[in-house]
């Protein structure tokens, strides 16, 4: 697509204008050509004494020349992109030798008083508005001067004087000495006013094009830095650590500003000193001379006060901390902001030009817009971080002990320790599956709490479902053995494979299975099965004969820590999370889950997810979505 | 070589390392304990172990993975298995901690995982075969 500002200057300088009417006048020319030859035609049969042969020469003249120029014109078509200037003589040839052709039939057709004089005006026209001012009034001048040279020899006899056109044939024609003059000098004045009007109106016209030009430019340089500071927003979004993201920042910055160099400044504890913690386009020797202490500069004080600082030539400024680093560094002016969200400042965000007085008001605007930006961004992260930080932490807190405790437990049991009573044993072996339950609700609540923070990192890869079924099956058998239920694993051959994250769908996996045998009697069977729908999608069922839930309870199933009455009264222990679990897991993988129950009959879960193809489409669409919507 | 083996836990948690003290002198391991890495690496200056048992987590997130490498880069101390207790064992021994990822797969050097809580039988199964392996 052309660029705005490249169609105006094009539009503005009448270039495309010139290169089409060049083809415009000689398809004119040959209409002109015709009526003329019509004209001549009717002339003689209206007028004998009418000088139609040389009329006829002058009509073939210009049908000859229009040929030449027709010929030309498609060669000029065919080498597409010439230079407008070989256009511009184009023109000038032929606006000459139209004028020429014009003098002829003025003279043929009563000179100064001749009624085709007033064709003149178009050619004023046209050269006003497709060539230069100049060329417009030289234009007028050579006709003036033709036209009244013609007339004032007409006048003093040295040239044969032709009656006008019109002129009845029987009126002697011999025209006053007196008439010529006023007659020229009102000519005169038509052609020049013609080409005073055409001439101002054509340069108004330029000037606002030129303004319409210059703020095209603007807003497409504007359009660039926002394209740009999107991509940068974009990719600092993805950023998974400070450091990137900090470091994409300063890159981005200095590359959409257009400068040496740019900086990332960050606060200490203490607030009295800022440490690079990022840099773009400085040298290591500038960044030697370490954090800047906020009390000894003055331009750094100002900006974590708030103010923004724009030193047009730095080597006319003090309050710098190291005025000959900055010098040697090659650094001319600077533009320095705060790192601001909700009023709270936490660092500063300079970008160095070498050229002095670099800075215009809108780009200092623009930085601040970036600065914000990237502050928020800061933010954002660093509050994920934390949160994450924070749920990892407790998640060790919170296990470590509980695990110790677990070990100490199992070594008494075993008897490491020395022999046990059989009802030490027995409360040990309770304590252990207490201890136990206690462990997997923290384990549950903390991957729900990581899941939900956002911070989770997934790691979507190709997997196959069958290998990872077939790895849980030995444990979940040797459960459904210790209490007496049947179990039966189906899985298809040649299954699709899916996209998905393995925790995501291990986390399915074990969590249904697991539901399945805890609230099956012994004596019950479990069906576990893995085969692909009529849709290609992978479908997960498992059918217990267990206690069935309560239909009251199915639209509470997905809710945290929600449990029937009769799961209560069947298992004491259940974190109410596990179904939560299972259903985050299914809609994360775009999947869809399908519970169909009857009380004290049992249970059938369906899950469906997505196979590979699917996967990618909807994760596509979801992208494509997000972009939208920003 | 199995018996009166020198085993060094390295871990922070007192009472997780007198229970695996237990459970391992119960089968006469001779054990040393040592609280942190800093401790750990000096105890095995002294005198190198048969076997190294080290917590992931201590003073730092990565504390016994960072001994487990400078082990490893040591002609002297790279023969030594390491068996790794950790919360987390398909994690550890898939990615292991996020500061290792970018390493992951180049000489790993943990020999086996074991997982909390320490069940004494998986404990003295992973130690019995690594050093029966060794020597």
């Amino acid at each position: 697509m052309q660029l705005g500002h490249a169609l105006i200057k094009e539009q503005l300088f009448f270039r495309k204008e010139l290169m089409e009417r060049v083809d415009w006048f000689i398809r004119l020319r040959w209409l002109f050509a015709a009526a003329g030859f019509a004209a001549v035609t009717v002339l003689a049969a209206t007028n004998p004494d009418a000088p139609v042969l040389p009329m006829t020469a002058v009509f073939c003249c210009i049908f000859c020349y229009n040929g030449f120029f027709w010929l030309i014109s498609r060669q000029l078509r065919r080498s597409d992109g010439r230079a407008v200037e070989v256009h511009i003589r184009f023109a000038h040839v032929q606006i000459s030798l139209d004028l020429a052709a014009l003098f002829l039939i003025i003279y043929l057709t009563g000179g100064l008083f001749s009624p085709v004089a007033v064709f003149a005006v178009f050619h004023i026209i046209i050269a006003g508005i497709l060539l230069s001012p100049a060329s417009c009034y030289t234009y007028g001048g050579i006709i003036l001067a033709v036209v009244g040279s013609m007339a004032f020899l007409q006048k003093s006899g040295l040239l044969p004087v032709h009656p006008p056109l019109f002129h009845p044939a029987s009126d002697l024609y011999e025209p006053n000495a007196f008439q010529w003059f006023p007659f020229f000098v009102l000519y005169a004045a038509a052609l020049s006013i013609t080409a005073a009007l055409t001439t101002s109106i054509k340069t108004s016209l330029q000037k606002k094009g030129r303004e319409l030009l210059h703020v095209s430019k603007e807003l497409e340089e504007n359009n660039c830095k926002l394209t740009a500071l999107y991509e940068m927003v974009k990719v600092m979004g993805s950023c998974s650590g400070l450091q990137l993201l900090m470091d994409s920042a300063t890159r981005s910055t200095a590359k959409i500003m257009g400068v040496k160099g740019c900086s990332i400044k960050l606060l200490d504890d203490s607030g009295q000193q800022l440490r690079f913690a990022s840099t773009y386009g400085l040298s290591g020797d500038y960044l030697a001379k370490g954090g800047v202490d906020v009390c000894k500069s003055a331009v750094n004080r100002s900006v974590i006060e708030g103010a923004c600082h724009a030193v047009g030539n730095i080597h006319e400024s003090d309050g710098f901390q190291y005025p000959e680093e900055i010098a040697k560094e090659g650094i001319s002016s600077m533009v320095c902001l705060p790192l601001r969200v909700e009023g709270s400042i936490f660092g500063v965000f300079c970008v160095y030009s070498d050229v002095i007085h670099f800075f215009k008001h809108e780009d200092i605007r623009f930085f601040e817009l970036i600065s914000d930006l990237t502050a928020l961004a800061i933010e954002n992260l660093r509050s994920e971080l934390n949160k994450t930080w924070f749920l990892q932490k407790a998640a060790h807190q919170l296990r470590s002990p509980l695990d110790t405790a677990h070990s100490i437990i199992k070594t008494l049991v075993e008897e490491y320790l020395g022999p046990l009573a059989a009802p030490q044993k027995e409360t040990l072996n309770r304590l252990e599956k207490r201890i136990g339950f206690l462990r997997k609700m923290i384990s549950d609540l903390l991957d729900l709490g990581i899941r939900r923070s956002g911070s989770e990192k997934k790691q979507i890869v190709e997997m196959d479902c069958a290998d990872l079924l077939t790895a849980i099956v030995p444990q979940i058998r040797i459960q459904a053995q210790q209490k007496g239920i049947e179990l039966e694993v189906a899985v298809a051959e040649q299954l699709p494979k899916i996209h998905a994250d393995r925790k995501m769908v291990d986390d399915i996996f074990v969590n249904l299975i697991s539901n399945a045998l805890k609230y099956t009697p012994a004596g019950g069977k479990v069906s576990v099965s893995l085969a692909a729908d009529e849709r290609g999608r992978l479908r997960f069922r498992i059918t217990d004969t267990g206690i069935g839930i309560p239909p009251e309870h199915l639209p509470r199933l997905f809710v945290e820590f929600s449990r029937a009455a009769n799961a209560k009264a069947f298992a004491e222990e259940g974190s109410g999370l596990g179904m939560v679990i299972v259903k985050e897991s299914v809609d994360r993988l775009k999947g869809s889950i399908h519970v169909s129950s009857k009380e004290a009959e049992g249970t059938t879960v369906t899950v469906l997810l997505p196979a590979e193809s699917e996967f990618q489409k909807s994760a596509h669409l979801l992208d494509t979505v997000s972009i939208d919507r920003l | 070589m199995a018996k009166n083996a020198d085993i060094l836990i390295v871990d922070d948690d007192k009472d997780l390392v007198s229970t695996m003290r237990v459970v391992l002198e119960s089968r006469s391991y001779q054990v040393r304990t040592a609280a942190n890495g800093k401790e750990g690496y000096a105890r095995i200056q002294e005198k190198p172990p048969d076997l190294l048992i080290l917590d992931v987590m201590m003073d730092t997130a990565t504390e016994g993975f960072d001994l487990a490498y400078k082990l490893r880069n040591q002609e002297a101390y790279k023969g030594i298995p390491i068996v790794m207790v950790t919360s987390f064992p398909q994690k550890m021994a898939e990615e292991g901690p996020e500061r290792f990822q970018h390493i992951l797969g180049e000489n790993w050097p943990v020999t086996q995982f074991i997982e909390k809580p320490v069940n004494p039988e998986d404990l003295l199964d992973a130690v019995d075969t690594l050093l029966t392996r060794s020597s």
